[in-house]
């Protein structure tokens, strides 16, 4: 594969007028038309940015479509400078799925699972380069789960396997982090590691990180800036800026898709984002979401 | 002990022992592939693939192919082969589409293969009758298997056949274990993970037709589900699964081959009891790992 060098100018991510509609709508879902619809973004290198959004708002379409997952979109997305395609096969970015696609008594020890986001685009009859195998540890040492790294991924919490999903991301040295809703099914104290992990991923490494999410604290508390999407873009600025009317805006259709069902819980105020870094954020008046804890 | 004698005596010997050989073989093949066939629940892909096997024999006897001579032989071994291949690629493709749900794709190539096979062998029997040629071989036997309708012409397919699914394993190892793990992922990290089932298909077709004439249509599926199975009951590290799945496929195939000798009763059903109960070892041996390794 020719290896040209990317123009280091070139911002991390960079959409220009992308629309993407599915060749036939997915199953049980009824209505056609674009998922998402003329949407441009550009994210910098370095930049934490949250995606926020309704369940079916195009959230997942749009991280799809980054790392490379679908094609066809109209318009123009350019990785890194290059398809994105091409940048999730160079190990340009480090996906972290949601769920993990296989039922957990898979047969694999923490190890190897780190191991096989590096070892993906590896010739068949290579080992292993010590390189890489220092780089898949050090992968399992960044998200602290050397305790863990021998142990059957059938063995961990949800919030234990999430660390182990992301170093498997991390073990292809990407630049960019891609998550795709990852506080879902994490406890409070998952949740407060994680909180931390990228916090540190992005001060230590410098990654560019985005965070796609239905939840508005995961994305208020840890992103330097908040893309809001419903089919198209409807803000896109600091967290503190979104205010019950954007807000409300972009979860017209879906206001039970942020907030859940919401009650109230004044224990968990101090989860909220630093009041001196952002304005307030809309969710952080006591409540929170139902949903936090289980699936969405 | 009958199977002493079966296999030393100067008469028989060359009557039973290719059967043995293939035995062997086809153990070594169910235990690699059947560690991935359960882990993605492809068990009744498998039962549709081997079934078409069925409709495969009718079609060739109809022909006026016999494996009576060596071209014989080669041709009946590629219809069959075709067969099957087409049946794995037609459930892929039919279950692809939306709309169609796996299991019924399954459903629709499975009863497809019977009927077709049933239809073809009785015609081919009128036929042969008619035209003086030899006849069909018994449809019992091409459902149930018989070891001594197994050459040493088929020892050597099994062994290539061994040698087609060992290589290819062992050179997609990596993408086929991202792929069986997480399968979203694996495109995300630029491995290749859509085309990986349907080298899995293909394999396990080719396994199959290798298995058929030993184990019959029917019996062939236990061969590639219940070592795997086994296995993984005992186990959660990798090579332990494989290595115990390939002991139990062997163990599985001579002792009931034994048990076929000792009691004068076919092999494959004989076969398929022996796995059975091994898997019911298995399940206690689990139960009693979960339970000692509890926390108290």
């Amino acid at each position: 594969m020719s290896e040209t060098t990317p123009d280091h100018t070139e911002p991390a991510i960079e959409m220009r007028s992308v629309s993407f509609t599915y060749p036939r709508a997915p199953m049980g879902a009824g209505e056609r038309g674009p998922a998402i619809e003329d949407v441009s973004l550009v994210v910098e290198r370095g930049e934490r940015l949250g995606i926020l959004g309704p369940n079916g708002g195009g959230k997942s379409t749009l991280l799809k479509l980054i790392v490379g997952l679908l094609s066809g979109a109209s318009g123009e997305i350019r990785v890194l400078g290059r398809t994105a395609r091409e940048a999730s096969r160079l190990g340009l970015i480090g996906y972290v799925p949601q769920k993990v696609g296989a039922e957990l008594e898979f047969p694999l020890s923490v190890r190897q699972v780190v191991a096989m986001g590096a070892s993906a685009g590896l010739s068949p009859l290579r080992r292993m380069p010590k390189g890489r195998q220092a780089q898949v540890d050090r992968a399992i040492e960044l998200v602290g789960a050397h305790d863990l790294r021998d142990r059957a991924i059938g063995r961990l919490s949800g919030g234990q396997l999430q660390r182990v999903m992301i170093a498997r991301a991390l073990a292809c040295d990407p630049k960019i982090l891609v998550l795709d809703e990852p506080m879902v099914g994490i406890d409070i104290e998952g949740q407060r590691r994680f909180a931390d992990l990228i916090q540190r991923l992005s001060s230590e490494l410098g990654l560019t990180i985005v965070i796609v999410s239905h939840d508005l604290r995961t994305v208020a508390t840890g992103c330097d800036r908040v893309a809001c999407l419903h089919r198209s873009l409807h803000y896109h600025a600091a967290p503190g800026g979104l205010t019950p009317a954007v807000l409300a805006e972009v979860f017209t259709h879906d206001l039970e898709g942020v907030f859940g069902e919401v009650h109230i819980d004044a224990h968990r105020a101090e989860d909220c984002p630093d009041p001196g870094r952002h304005h307030k954020p809309h969710s952080c008046d006591g409540r929170d979401h139902a949903n936090d804890g289980g699936t969405p | 002990m009958r199977t002493i004698e079966y296999l030393t005596s100067p008469e028989l010997a060359g009557l039973y022992w290719p059967g043995v050989v293939t035995g062997m073989i086809v153990g070594v093949l169910g235990g690699l592939l059947s560690v991935l066939v359960v882990l993605k629940r492809l068990a009744f892909i498998g039962q549709g693939v081997s079934h078409a096997a069925f409709g495969g024999v009718g079609l060739a006897y109809l022909l006026g192919v016999t494996g009576a001579t060596r071209a014989g032989a080669g041709t009946l071994l590629a219809i069959v082969l075709g067969f099957s291949v087409a049946a794995a690629l037609g459930i892929a493709w039919l279950s692809s589409r939306r709309g169609t749900r796996t299991d019924t794709a399954i459903g629709i190539v499975l009863a497809l293969s019977m009927a077709l096979g049933f239809v073809l062998l009785r015609e081919a029997g009128v036929r042969a009758a008619a035209a003086g040629r030899a006849a069909p071989p018994d449809i019992e036997s091409v459902l149930f298997g018989s070891i001594v309708s197994v050459g040493w012409g088929d020892a050597l397919v099994g062994g290539a056949g061994l040698l087609v699914v060992g290589l290819t394993m062992f050179w997609l190892r990596r993408p086929m274990l991202f792929w069986a793990f997480d399968e979203e992922a694996c495109e995300a990290f630029g491995a290749p993970g859509a085309r990986m089932k349907l080298v899995l298909l293909v394999l396990l077709a080719l396994a199959v037709v290798v298995t058929v004439k030993l184990a019959g249509v029917v019996l062939a599926t236990a061969l590639f589900v219940l070592p795997g199975a086994i296995a993984l009951r005992l186990s959660d590290r990798l090579a332990t699964v494989v290595g115990v799945s390939v002991g139990a496929g062997l163990v599985g195939v001579l002792g009931g081959l034994v048990l076929s000798f000792e009691l004068n009763r076919q092999g494959g059903p004989m076969i398929v009891l022996v796995l059975i109960a091994l898997y019911a070892l298995s399940a206690l041996a689990g139960l009693v790992r979960i339970r000692s390794s509890a926390p108290a």
